[in-house]
């Protein structure tokens, strides 16, 4: 039978290696696709603990469709960033950016 | 049953292909792992009875952002290679914190007592229901979602344009 436990373990679970990623990543392209793994993993939990706890009600859902939306636009600015301080003539390791410092 | 099954083959999936996305040492194989976990994630999304949710899933994650991803890494492909390392210089720290932090977390999920919270949870598509709550109860934020969308459209044309005007 499947529990509240095994949602909320399989989402720490995924949070912690998205945590991971960010940490280590120097390509910001990977961090910012280990962003994705740690939104993945709020997703898993809002909706589980939504129809667990609270069948009748449905705010967990809508909470992850706007999350979804967020992570959309996050995600296209983010890279809309990248792209820029590419083309620009940085290199896009988060450890060598240093265009705001002086 | 059944259930239990295709939620532990669906598990499976999302851990190791996010342990790959995390550690490949190339990022373009990363991006094609990422897809997989996505993927995984709208399964799990249909056994919580979400099939809204698991569309869109599909059509924003895998359809939308790791294609864009896909694409931003194919434009920055020359300082890609693979004699530039992947990893920065704190792996292990950052694996004794992920790993701490995860073993006391499901320490805290395995010690509390669910149960008299659990409410019977029955079988039921709602994505009607979910229609319904985004046009009436939900419309402000629902409309403030498609602003939010709209400037994120216009604001990554203009920082991507904004530099080539520079040069």
């Amino acid at each position: 039978m499947l529990t509240l436990m095994h949602f909320i373990i399989l989402s720490v679970i995924l949070f912690f290696i998205g945590i991971f990623g960010v940490l280590t990543r120097r390509n910001a392209i990977g961090i910012l696709m280990s962003l994705e793994l740690i939104f993945n993993a709020i997703n898993i939990n809002m909706v589980a603990f939504s129809k667990f706890l609270t069948p009748q009600e449905i705010y967990g859902v809508i909470f992850t469709v706007f999350i979804i939306t967020v992570a959309a636009a996050e995600s296209v600015l983010g890279l809309a960033i990248i792209l820029a301080i590419y083309r620009s003539g940085q290199k896009i390791f988060a450890d060598e950016m240093n265009l705001m410092k002086w | 049953m059944i259930s239990l099954i295709f939620f532990y083959i669906f598990a499976v999936l999302i851990v190791i292909s996010a342990i790959f996305v995390v550690i490949s040492k190339n990022i373009y194989y990363s991006a094609l792992w990422l897809a997989l976990t996505l993927f995984s994630v709208a399964g799990v999304f249909i056994l919580l009875n979400a099939y809204f949710l698991a569309g869109i899933q599909v059509l924003i994650y895998i359809g939308a952002v790791v294609v864009l991803t896909i694409f931003v890494i194919n434009l920055t492909k020359e300082i890609e290679g693979k004699k530039e390392k992947q990893h920065n210089k704190q792996v292990i720290p950052a694996l004794l914190a992920s790993l701490t932090g995860a073993v006391l977390i499901i320490l805290a999920v395995l010690k509390t007592d669910w149960s008299s919270r659990i409410i019977n949870w029955t079988a039921y598509d709602e994505t009607a229901k979910l229609g319904n709550f985004l046009l009436a109860d939900f419309v402000i934020p629902f409309e403030a979602a498609s602003v939010l969308l709209l400037i994120a459209l216009i604001g990554s044309i203009a920082i991507v344009s904004l530099d080539k005007e520079n040069k």
